[in-house]
């Protein structure tokens, strides 16, 4: 199966790249690509995305523009084709 | 028409211009997205702006939200934004409503569309609800560092704000910057417009998302 996670803001610029495509075995879950994730960046999306397991306050995670706290939170499955969107939403005015 | 609106009259049919000078809007919030919106709403000449907000200036207030200044500390938002907008005599009716968002409150019944100029999350979540409950259109933003984001919920959209950004609420306060504020605004009133003028190419279930440290601007589907 493939995907495709795609990050803006902060994420575009920290890590110098707009997002990475897997071609993977098996379905995953959400935690499963942070630890992808993690693999290809240092580490870097387990301490932006994740508190004690959880996604964290101020995160959140689009897999085809649905948040996955509706869905199974870090346990949602993520299928052949999604799209995963990653970005630190804009919280001033 | 409204002669000073003069200049900016070949940009829209006929009947577009008097759907604008009918347009009755809430501003939620009149911080430095709202104070923006304001005069940007001003100029374009609506009819109605009812202004939102009970906190009073602060000085960390200056560096953006223009129309306050140093001898406005203290005073209540909504007023003193109010007097900044009278001054210019223009035809536009403020009203200035100085009260905390509720799910409760009670909007007049003449609103076309909410815009959020909030700060926060959680307050934005209320405001979402109270435009759902009342009908209304809601084009969110917000604001942070040289980022932003925009997204327009209709009443019949598949996403409402929570469906979204449930979970964006977080404790820190954000960094915002005036340059990026000003920018953030005058794309929400931009793409509010395109759907309250009844053009076709109004944002459907998709955030507009604003980089400026790259000077890029994507749409995010939702499907």
């Amino acid at each position: 199966m493939s995907l495709k996670v795609k990050f803006h803001s902060l994420f575009r610029i920290k890590l110098k790249s707009r997002g990475h495509e897997y071609q993977l075995e098996d379905e995953i879950d959400v935690m499963e690509l942070i630890d992808l994730l993690d693999d290809d960046y240092d580490g870097y999306f387990s301490k932006k995305l994740l508190d004690a397991g959880e996604i964290s306050p101020g995160s959140i995670i689009l897999v085809n523009g649905e948040n996955v706290i509706h869905k199974d939170g870090v346990k949602t499955k993520i299928k052949d084709g999604d799209t995963v969107t990653l970005f630190p939403p804009s919280a001033g005015g | 028409m409204r002669e000073y609106l003069k200049r900016q009259k070949k940009l829209f049919k006929s009947e577009e211009r008097e759907k604008m000078a009918a347009l009755n809007v809430m501003v939620a919030g009149t911080g430095g997205l709202g104070t923006n919106l304001a005069i940007q709403l001003q100029r374009i000449g609506v009819n109605k702006i009812y202004l939102y907000d009970y906190d009073k200036v602060e000085i960390s207030n200056l560096n953006r939200q223009l129309c306050f200044g140093r001898d406005d500390i203290g005073k209540a938002k909504v007023e003193q934004a109010a007097e900044f907008l009278n001054q210019f005599k223009l035809d536009t009716e403020i009203i200035a409503k100085n009260e905390k968002i509720t799910e409760e409150m009670e909007l007049a019944d003449d609103i076309h569309i909410i815009f959020d100029a909030l700060d926060n999350f959680e307050t934005r979540f209320v405001v979402d609800k109270l435009a759902q409950k009342y009908g209304l259109p809601f084009i969110h933003a917000g604001v942070e560092d040289l980022f932003a984001q925009i997204m327009l919920i209709l009443p019949e959209s598949k996403s409402r704000l929570n469906d979204v950004f449930a979970g964006a609420e977080k404790d820190d306060t954000p960094a915002v910057f005036s340059p990026a504020v000003t920018i953030t605004a005058s794309f929400q009133l931009l793409e509010a417009l395109k759907y309250l003028l009844g053009r076709d190419n109004y944002l459907k279930d998709t955030i507009l998302h604003i980089d400026l440290f790259n000077s890029e601007i994507e749409k995010i589907e939702l499907r």
